[in-house]
């Protein structure tokens, strides 16, 4: 690269113009830090994040406390699981897929039955659908607990933490008991779910429900309630619609944005069609707004998991099919919202025992692109708040 | 259905295509040289989203599928151009910034390169590494890896 050309993609320098207009949503050009100014301080975060996210490595420019280019190093936790589905037959694969996303794993395997079910054509239950919706809807919600928790770790609030835990402890239980693990639970499989609820667990999750709303609004007390939390918040890493948009966001982080925008209103799948909701929106994009947007929907949660109980129909869980299930050759892509956003498998099939690729469209590597974009200009100290806001599971990161 | 169909507009550009209805929805096949400017006038036209990039090894050639979204009439669209192996596909992040990682996964993981891109390192696996998603390149336990026969 010439001298010239290197002024022009020099934009982070004092007293440089910039090189004309970028493409949409970008402030910068993202080159990476390895050629940015060297008068700079380059930080390692990591590989290790203050909280309990995975593993991930940011090389952070700083310029004093001010950061001035972010760039995530990622990897980690490669398994290879793309790959090794290609091994597996179409049963198999969501065993791999729970240890995608291994803080709401019933979403992953739902969107890989959806897909499945979508190029075979399998009809599934009516029953089916709807335990995939509740199951889904208390993963969430444990989900969005951990969030909560690490967040408030993340902005250097211990107590919520553990508070969490007496919450999530009692959704791990009754999964455990529907699906016979806590979180590895290899429960949704292509033509419906693996076993009935058991006799009892009704009872025992409107018993959580009654509890759930109250610890609900401790946790929000103690932590959107305490003032230091909420300054810290307020106008830090902000991400505007044209961002979000840009870099493919999608989920709480981009309603958060102000795009109101949810696959279980918009592209309806399982029971969703038949529950009332809101979708809860933003309009800064920023780590305020993020917070709000989670809380907000943990109370769609509630709100949903009472109406699954209602309504839940009576039938077959599964339909009929044989182990051995042929796909017929085709492509098909189907898509769920997870707590993270946007979940999307796209299964290529050459009509064998395997599948012939499987691609996993996580939420959280497309939320996390945007790393650049929403760290620089702001301080080192809002960056691990930024980071933790996004929640982002490394394990569906790098797959 | 979209206010400017996909069609129209790569025919307005003079883009030579073929257009299918697939089980996976609305399929557009090019010639990767077109893709850049076929992307650029797609999303003028409402595809604002890049949901997906990624390749596919079809045992002869490399086939990418780019998957666009138009936000405003929650439409699909997917588009596939074949590479050669070790070819080259044009980088779309200037139209689509989401296009940053996924090229840097699929140039590392399927043994191509993505022409233009800001910063064409690998993002999941250590340098060295073969393209892991080829077909040519088999699953090994780790006593094979260690010790190739």
């Amino acid at each position: 690269m010439t001298d010239e050309e290197h002024m022009g993609w020099q934009i982070t320098s004092e007293g440089t113009q910039r090189p004309g207009p970028l493409p949409r949503g970008l402030r910068r050009i993202p080159r990476g830090v390895d050629e940015l100014a060297t008068e700079h301080l380059v930080l390692n975060m990591g590989p290790q994040h203050p909280s309990t996210h995975g593993v991930l490595h940011v090389l952070v420019e700083l310029d004093g406390e001010e950061v001035i280019a972010a760039e995530a190093s990622l990897g980690y936790l490669h398994r290879g699981i793309e790959k090794l589905a290609e091994s597996r037959r179409y049963h198999q694969v969501p065993t791999l897929l729970d240890r995608a996303d291994y803080l709401s794993g019933l979403h992953t395997e739902t969107a890989w039955a959806l897909t499945v079910e979508k190029l075979a054509g399998i009809e599934v239950p009516r029953k089916a659908s709807w335990l995939r919706s509740l199951l889904m809807e208390l993963n969430r919600y444990a989900s969005h607990l951990v969030w909560i928790g690490t967040f408030g770790l993340d902005a250097g609030a211990m107590a919520p933490f553990l508070y969490i835990m007496r919450d999530r402890e009692m959704i791990l239980d009754v999964l455990e008991a529907i699906t016979g693990s806590r979180m590895m639970f290899n429960y949704v499989r292509p033509g419906g779910v693996v076993a009935d609820i058991p006799a009892g667990i009704d009872a025992k999750i409107r018993e959580w429900l009654s509890h759930a709303s109250g610890w609900l609004d401790e946790n929000d007390a103690l932590l959107g309630g305490n003032e230091i939390f909420r300054l810290r918040m307020n106008g830090t890493g902000v991400i505007d619609r044209t961002t979000a948009l840009a870099f493919g966001m999608t989920g709480g982080c981009l309603r958060a944005s102000g795009v109101d925008y949810d696959l279980r209103r918009d592209v309806p799948y399982c029971a969703y069609p038949e529950l009332e909701f809101e979708v809860p929106t933003g309009q800064r994009g920023d780590n305020w707004d993020r917070y709000v947007v989670r809380v907000g929907e943990m109370r769609q949660c509630l709100r949903l998991i009472r109406q699954l109980l209602d309504g839940m129909p009576e039938g077959e869980f599964s339909s009929k099919r044989s182990r051995a299930l042929k796909v017929p050759a085709g492509e098909s892509y189907a898509a769920v919202e997870s707590p993270r956003g946007e979940l999307g498998i796209h299964l290529v099939s050459d009509g064998g025992l395997t599948p012939y690729r499987m691609r996993l469209r996580s939420p959280a590597y497309f939320n996390l692109a945007v790393v650049d974009e929403a760290l620089a200009g702001g301080l080192i100290a809002d960056a691990i708040v930024t980071l933790g806001s996004l929640d982002i599971v490394l394990g569906e990161i790098d797959r | 259905m979209p206010a400017t169909r996909p069609a129209d507009v790569l025919h307005a550009c003079g883009i030579p295509f073929e257009a299918s209805t697939e089980v996976l929805g609305e399929v557009v096949r090019l010639d990767v040289s077109l893709i850049a400017d076929a992307l650029a006038a797609l999303e003028e036209s409402g595809f604002d989203f890049l949901v997906d990039l990624f390749a596919t090894d079809t045992g002869e050639r490399l086939e990418v599928t780019w998957h666009l979204r138009a936000f405003a009439q929650r439409s699909d669209l997917y588009l596939k151009a074949l590479v050669d192996y070790d070819g080259s596909a044009p980088s779309v992040w200037e139209t689509y910034p989401a296009a940053l990682y996924p090229e840097r996964e699929a140039a590392e993981l399927l043994g191509m390169t993505f022409t233009g891109h800001p910063n064409p390192k690998r993002l999941l696996t250590t340098d060295g590494t073969e393209p892991l998603l080829r077909k040519s390149v088999l699953i090994r336990t780790a006593e094979e890896v260690r010790r190739p026969s």
